[in-house]
């Protein structure tokens, strides 16, 4: 019998390559995601920042009304690029996206090496880098909340609050590094999460590697500073390291007294090492017994 | 009977460890099963010809294309691994519904062909229980859906009815037929030889990652056949028992185990012994407490077929 005398009726309607094949991915890592217990609080908690600097957005627009509340200078609440480099690089919201990161992206691989489901994915017709791509969007979708949709949105606002083009017309760049830092930050991010994860099957311990290499990394910088009193250990901090990039994007004095790029390479070091570990874990296994 | 998959020279070894050796081989529609036992190179055998993992020699072609990174073939392929492959906390229908997004379907058709999977692994009632509540059987009968529920054309089995009960098997093996029926390519694997017995007479058996035998599933059993069975009987007078026969051409070894009661019969006519064997016993009126066929499972055919 041949396969065209086969008597099986195929799917006659039109299967089309999609555009985003993976979609499914990150579709179901987010609802998962959305699953954990007290994830909706922790992501809401994250939105705190954008909320209050907002307000301080309003509060710098209409600084007569508020006078009766405002004690000595105003200075802090002038809306430039200071204050959204201040809003991105804050140590809390910084420390929020890591949090995230606990709850949506230790499992992301893990789980999968650890149901065998790597098997499943790569015999459909999915590529090795649209599972990538379907895991990454799962932490993009979730930094870009607390990231670029805040910062755009503080942006406008800011438009909107003062009647005019000025502030536009006088940082006409900040649009630009407000989308820059927050691809760079998630990027960033959504790589180190994914190599972590590929590290292990338990995704408790990844959740630890996430949390733990964060804090330690600044408190490994703390330590050599308070011996050394040598800025350059700054660059063990990953922290210190978003921190030092970011005040170049924002075109701001940076927080250590040595070149943004020292810093840059770190991180990007780090993605590439990412990179390279995640395309070694991730692939078909066989088990020799 | 067309050629659907075809394998050169295919070796892969991870570090030290060989996995598969120099096979080359072709397989054509219908069912094949592969024989092996554990360890022998059987995943790794599916596995190379699903694309999932590369070749280090070798070439495979899946109706004539090469099978590695062409993901327009995956979209006939339906593969069912040997492990576990679940999302603990998903429900049946969500597994199912979430592979089907992998392969493009618009949303109507993966409800209906998901629809009609857990139908037909008769799981449909049970489809918004979560996998972690499955039983052993409900597991294998959803990786065997998932598997189907894209209607490939070839479907790849790792050891599909590990784990079944016996009404679960004879299901999945008259669905497997079913298929071979209507055309489709199914490759099985199992270490268990009735199983695939039930299935097809076109086997290949691999043993320590190469090919032994291909063929029909009689002529491996006749080279079996040319080879001795040992028969260990227990009971009450092994001494007497062994007087019996032992002038029967067909028995040629013997031998008394050191607890003295029982004994190992070597043979090359197994059948012709078995119908003697219940006469003999109520001549002597010896009270037999076991009769078991040690060399009686697919590691005893490869031992013979390697001449440990």
């Amino acid at each position: 019998m041949t396969i065209k005398e086969k008597g099986y009726t195929h799917w006659d309607g039109e299967l089309k390559e999609g555009k985003f094949p993976w979609r499914p991915i990150t579709r179901w890592g987010i609802k998962l995601t959305f699953k954990k217990k007290f994830f909706k609080l922790l992501f809401f908690t994250s939105l705190v920042p954008a909320l209050v600097y907002l307000a301080g957005i309003y509060i710098s627009e209409r600084l007569e009304d508020f006078r009766f509340m405002i004690k000595g200078p105003t200075e802090f609440i002038q809306t430039n690029p200071a204050y959204f480099k201040s809003y991105f690089t804050n140590d809390f919201l910084l420390f929020m996206m890591v949090m995230i990161l606990v709850f949506c992206g230790a499992g992301l691989i893990s789980d999968d090496l650890k149901y065998n489901s790597l098997q499943l994915y790569f015999s459909r017709p999915l590529k090795k880098k649209d599972y990538f791509f379907g895991k990454a969007f799962v932490i993009v979708f979730f930094l870009f909340i607390v990231t670029l949709i805040p910062g755009l949105v503080l942006f406008f606002m800011k438009l909107i609050f003062s009647g005019s083009f000025k502030f536009f017309v006088s940082y006409p760049w900040l649009l630009v590094s407000i989308i820059g830092y927050s691809f760079l930050v998630t990027g960033f991010f959504s790589f180190y999460a994914l190599f972590l994860s590929s590290l292990s099957k338990n995704r408790r311990y990844v959740a630890i590697f996430i949390f733990g290499l964060y804090i330690f990394s600044d408190i490994l910088f703390g330590i050599f500073y308070g011996i050394f009193r040598n800025q350059y250990f700054a660059l063990l901090s990953i922290k210190s390291n978003l921190q030092q990039v970011g005040s170049f994007i924002f075109n701001q004095k940076t927080p250590y007294d040595f070149s943004w790029f020292y810093s840059f390479l770190i991180l990007f070091f780090i993605c590439v090492l990412a990179g390279l570990v995640l395309k070694k874990k991730v692939r078909g296994v066989e088990i020799v017994k | 009977m067309i050629l659907i998959i075809e394998t050169q020279n295919l070796s892969k070894w991870y570090g030290n460890v060989l996995g598969l050796n120099d096979v080359t081989i072709q397989i054509e529609s219908g069912i094949t099963g592969i024989l092996g036992p554990n360890g022998a190179g059987k995943s790794t055998f599916l596995k190379l010809i699903t694309g999932q993992i590369k070749p280090n020699i070798g070439k495979v072609k899946i109706k004539g294309e090469k099978i590695r990174n062409n993901y327009s073939l995956f979209s006939i392929i339906g593969f069912c691994p040997e492990q576990d492959s679940f999302y603990e906390e998903m429900t049946g229908w969500e597994f199912i519904t979430s592979l089907l997004k992998l392969h493009h379907f618009s949303s109507t058709e993966i409800k209906a062909r998901a629809q009609d999977a857990l139908e037909i692994v008769e799981l449909i009632n049970d489809k918004d229980r979560v996998i972690k509540s499955y039983s052993r059987g409900m597991r294998q009968r959803l990786k065997f859906a998932q598997a189907i529920a894209h209607e490939p054309e070839i479907i790849i089995l790792d050891e599909p009815l590990n784990g079944m009960d016996p009404l679960g098997r004879r299901k999945i093996i008259k669905l497997i037929k079913s298929y071979e029926r209507e055309g489709r390519t199914i490759i099985v694997s199992s270490h268990v030889l009735p199983e695939i017995e039930a299935m097809t007479k076109r086997i290949i058996l691999i043993h320590q990652g190469k090919i032994f035998a291909q063929g029909n599933i009689h002529y491996i059993r006749d080279l079996i056949d040319t080879h001795p069975h040992i028969i260990s009987i227990k009971c009450s007078n092994p001494r007497e028992l062994a007087s019996k026969f032992i002038h029967e051409e067909y028995v040629l070894k013997v031998h008394f185990s050191s607890t003295r009661d029982s004994l190992l019969i070597e043979t090359n006519n197994r059948d012709k012994f078995f119908s003697l064997l219940p006469s003999l016993f109520l001549e002597s009126n010896i009270e037999v407490k076991e009769i078991t066929s040690p060399d009686d499972n697919l590691q005893a055919v490869f031992d013979y077929l390697v001449g440990k």
